[in-house]
């Protein structure tokens, strides 16, 4: 009977297997390709690929499904503030070499603080340097676009800034970097060369030639050579340029030619800086930097800033409910400043102004804003991305953080602090400065953050 | 104070609040679906076997037709069409729904140990929203939940040859088994982030079956039941539910006066609202009736082995509601089914055609399911 699985029974030997016996390798073959093809066909079937997505029906066959959002904007931030001089002197990926009036006035420096003696002659073989054909500077700088270009031409010249020979007055070695000091220095005096340039011939690259005389005393004397920019603008037009660094591997350079032969090599020297002596981690920025003679801006505790010069960085600290931070899920995290207009300088240049993380921990390990400030991420790290404004704009800007304030999900803040800088991406590099209203300011104008999450649900059961 | 007392009684509301989860077809609501635990040859006669196939984990009796060791294994997957307002969509569900293994004992008495699914809710639903923030700010959302898993019976029967007209068989269920509920959210606005949640529900529960097969000259019967103990459902070591393991009874009648053959009719009931308080107040089970009328009939023969022909009718309510209405299902089966390699491979092959449809929803869903049995004597 079929019930009784009786076709599961060994039998004793099959009618098919009697009558086979002699091709019954063939019998045998049969049977195991059948049973082959049949166990094929199962695992076949079984591979075939699951398609599970489905929702047209939806909502009437899956109502109520999608999780609700939650909206809050709250007054999160307990603490705001700007600090001036970051980066650090050194540290600028370029150099603003800036003229404005009365309104802002920089210098680059640049150091050559190793002069070569010798040079590669026509046969290959190194000859004591005794008199120089041509000195220059070659200055590798960011091309402006056409709408930054000068309308008329401009000057660049280069002076000798060292702190030695006698004339240096009160300068002395531990003031070397002082912008009052180094202003003493900027005199006909100390002239080196000067150039200047047409609107259109502002390119990628600069060369000012140098009187050789005066570099040829520097290298015979075993002396240092240290450059001062000076950029004179037409009057009543304010102009500024970035000149490459040791940072961005574009340094300005110093080449001699010390030979008329032309098969003799020229001399190439990059910056390079000895002092602090046996400091290198102190001296090695110093190889290039920018200082300020005129036009720093102050700022009011009504304001936090960023760009400007010096350069400036701002710090926000949070507090936020653990309820809303550790127990649901953010979606979104919107950092809200209200900007004012700063008409000082570039009111209409564009810059880009980016939030990002503190990588130190505050509190006992650090209590020094400006510490804090120089450990920061990078422009796009933690995926937060950057908002472009003129100084000039003004309104509620929306900077998402969300994708930070989600690492201080179930950490403390000694862990994750709860604080976000705000750089640009130019920072020391252009003159512009954006403000925003500080917590400081009216209500109205105080910074604020926006979250949207989704609460904790049980979700799951049907 | 009265504001305050306001906001506590809605913050209340809404963390009580869930929303009822479903999915986007009328047969994998609640729970998911009931894949009915039978076996291909049962499957093949719409099901009117299942008290009297020692194949299907439904009968403990009948697993002491099992004459020598033997290992079980099905494979189904199930192509399903879903019709609404909104436009028609295809999905493809792979199944394992049996797999069990049996050995004579001695004494007249067969052990058999396995696992079939009692509830299978694997699906995908993707879907598009408006979420409105305040009176002003809204955002599209695009939501997805992953479902995987099912709701299993793992069984250890034990039956008995107590006459060569009656058998008698027990057994012992525990209910176990996971879901993976994945969700997923993610938005076209790029000040949104896109996340996800997931979790392992796990069930555990257990149940005692008892059955009897009478077997006459003409004609067998059997009859089974299953008590259901208690179930709950949790996410590691907490409980979020409690119920009951629905309980069930079945009876089938076959006329086996036609050599090598079987007509039969089955009745089951499954007390399915027993699950009601597993899930959120949304969810509600419905006790359904499970009735069935098949063949097995022995075809032709391919040299030495029968072929063995079968077919079924078979109608029955899901367990779930959809939007509020009882699912009801009617399908038509085929089948065949025949041995391999003297008698030590049992293989049988299924087709099922269902139609499911809900009064008063306008939606509808027709599936076929292809199920493929092994049976082997090691």
């Amino acid at each position: 009977m079929i019930l009784s699985t009786a076709e599961l029974r060994p039998k004793a030997q099959s009618a098919e297997g009697r009558s086979n016996k002699h091709p019954g390798e063939n019998v045998l073959r049969k049977k195991f390709l059948m049973l082959a093809l049949g166990l094929a066909s199962v695992f076949s079937i079984a591979a075939c690929t699951e398609k599970l997505e489905s929702g047209t029906a939806c909502p009437l066959l899956c109502p109520q499904q999608a999780a609700e959002l939650k909206d809050t904007t709250i007054d999160a931030i307990v603490y705001d503030t700007t600090i001036s001089g970051l980066p650090p002197i050194g540290a600028e990926r370029y150099l603003m070499l800036a003229s404005h009036g009365d309104t802002l006035e920089t210098r680059a420096i640049v150091r050559f603080d190793t002069l070569p003696q010798t040079f590669t002659g026509g046969a290959s073989t190194d000859s004591i340097i005794a008199k120089l054909d041509t000195a220059m500077l070659v200055v590798p700088i960011v091309k402006p676009d056409s709408a930054h270009r000068p309308k008329t031409a401009i000057t660049i010249e280069a002076y000798n800034v060292d702190s030695i020979p006698a004339d240096s007055g009160a300068s002395t070695l531990p003031t070397d970097t002082v912008a009052s000091v180094l202003a003493t220095f900027f005199r006909p005096n100390r002239l080196l060369g000067s150039k200047t340039f047409a609107p259109e011939s502002l390119l990628d690259t600069l060369r000012i030639p140098l009187q050789p005389d005066s570099v040829l005393d520097r290298v015979v004397g075993g002396k240092r050579l240290r450059v001062g920019f000076r950029l004179i603008a037409p009057a009543g037009q304010g102009y500024d340029l970035r000149i490459g660094t040791t940072s961005t591997s574009t340094p300005v350079t110093l080449r001699m030619i010390a030979s008329k032969d032309t098969a003799a090599k020229p001399v190439l020297v990059t910056p390079l800086s000895s002092t602090p002596k046996d400091q290198s981690f102190l001296a090695g920025p110093l190889a290039d930097y920018s200082i300020v003679l005129k036009g720093s801006s102050a700022g009011t505790n009504q304001l936090i800033a960023v760009g400007g010069v010096p350069s400036r960085r701002s710090l926000l600290r949070f507090n936020l409910p653990s309820r809303i931070v550790d127990s649901t899920t953010i979606v979104r995290a919107s950092l809200l400043l209200t900007q004012t207009p700063n008409r000082r300088v570039a009111i209409k240049d564009s810059i880009f102004v980016f939030p990002t993380a503190v990588l130190a921990q505050s509190g006992t390990a650090i209590t020094d804003v400006r510490t804090l400030l120089e450990f920061v991420g990078f422009a796009g790290q933690f995926g937060l991305d950057s908002l472009k404004m003129a100084p000039g704009d003004s309104g509620v800007r929306s900077f998402e953080i969300v994708s930070l304030v989600r690492t201080w999900r179930g950490t403390t803040a000694a862990v994750s602090p709860r604080e976000v800088a705000l750089r640009t991406t130019t920072e020391g590099q252009t003159p512009g400065q954006v403000d925003f209203f500080s917590i400081e300011a009216a209500p109205g104008l105080r910074p604020r953050l926006r979250l949207t999450y989704v609460p904790q649900t049980s979700f799951g059961l049907p | 104070m009265m504001s305050r007392n306001l906001l506590a009684a809605a913050a209340a509301v809404v963390a009580l609040s869930s929303p009822a989860f479903a999915q986007a077809n009328l047969s994998t609501q609640g729970y998911g679906f009931p894949t009915g635990q039978f076996s291909t040859r049962t499957w093949g006669t719409g099901g009117s076997l299942a008290e009297l196939d020692p194949l299907s984990p439904i009968n403990p009796a009948s697993v002491a037709l099992h004459p020598t060791r033997l290992v079980n294994f099905q494979i189904e997957p199930e192509f399903r069409t879903v019709s609404s307002a909104n436009g028609t969509e295809r999905t493809t569900t792979a199944r394992y729904p049996n797999v069990f293994g049996a050995l004579p004992i001695g004494g007249n008495m067969v052990v058999a140990f396995g696992a079939s699914t009692l509830l299978d809710r694997t699906s995908t639903t993707v879907f598009n929203t408006t979420q409105f923030l305040n009176a002003k700010d809204s955002v599209p959302m695009s939501t997805r939940y992953r479902i995987d898993g099912a709701m299993a019976d793992v069984r250890l029967a034990l039956g008995y040859n107590a006459k060569s007209w009656l058998r008698l068989g027990v057994g012992a269920h525990a209910i176990t088994g996971h879901n993976l509920v994945a969700i997923t959210q993610s938005f076209n606005d790029s000040s949104f982030t896109s996340f996800e949640q997931s979790l392992v529900l796990g069930f555990s529960g257990a149940a005692a079956s008892a059955g009897v097969q009478l077997v006459g000259k003409s004609f067998s019967a059997g009859l089974s039941a299953r008590a259901g103990g208690d179930l709950k459902v949790s996410v590691e070591d907490t409980t979020l539910a409690r119920a009951k393991v629905p309980t069930r009874f079945g009876a089938s009648l076959a006329y086996t006066g036609i050599a090598n053959s079987a007509i039969a009719i089955r009745t089951s009931k499954d007390n399915w609202s027993s699950l009601g308080d597993l899930g959120t107040n949304g969810l509600k089970g419905v006790d359904s009736w499970d009735s069935s009328i098949g063949a097995d009939i022995a075809g032709p023969k391919m040299g030495s082995r029968i072929l063995f022909l079968r077919g079924g009718f078979r109608t029955r309510t899901l367990p779930f509601q959809a939007n509020g209405h009882d699912v009801t299902e009617n399908s038509v089966t085929g089948g065949f089914g025949t041995t391999f390699a003297n008698g030590r491979v049992l293989t049988d092959f299924a087709t099922i055609y269902a139609r499911r449809s809900a009064d008063n929803v306008p939606a509808n869903e027709h599936a076929w399911t292809l199920s493929i049995g092994i049976a082997v004597r090691p």
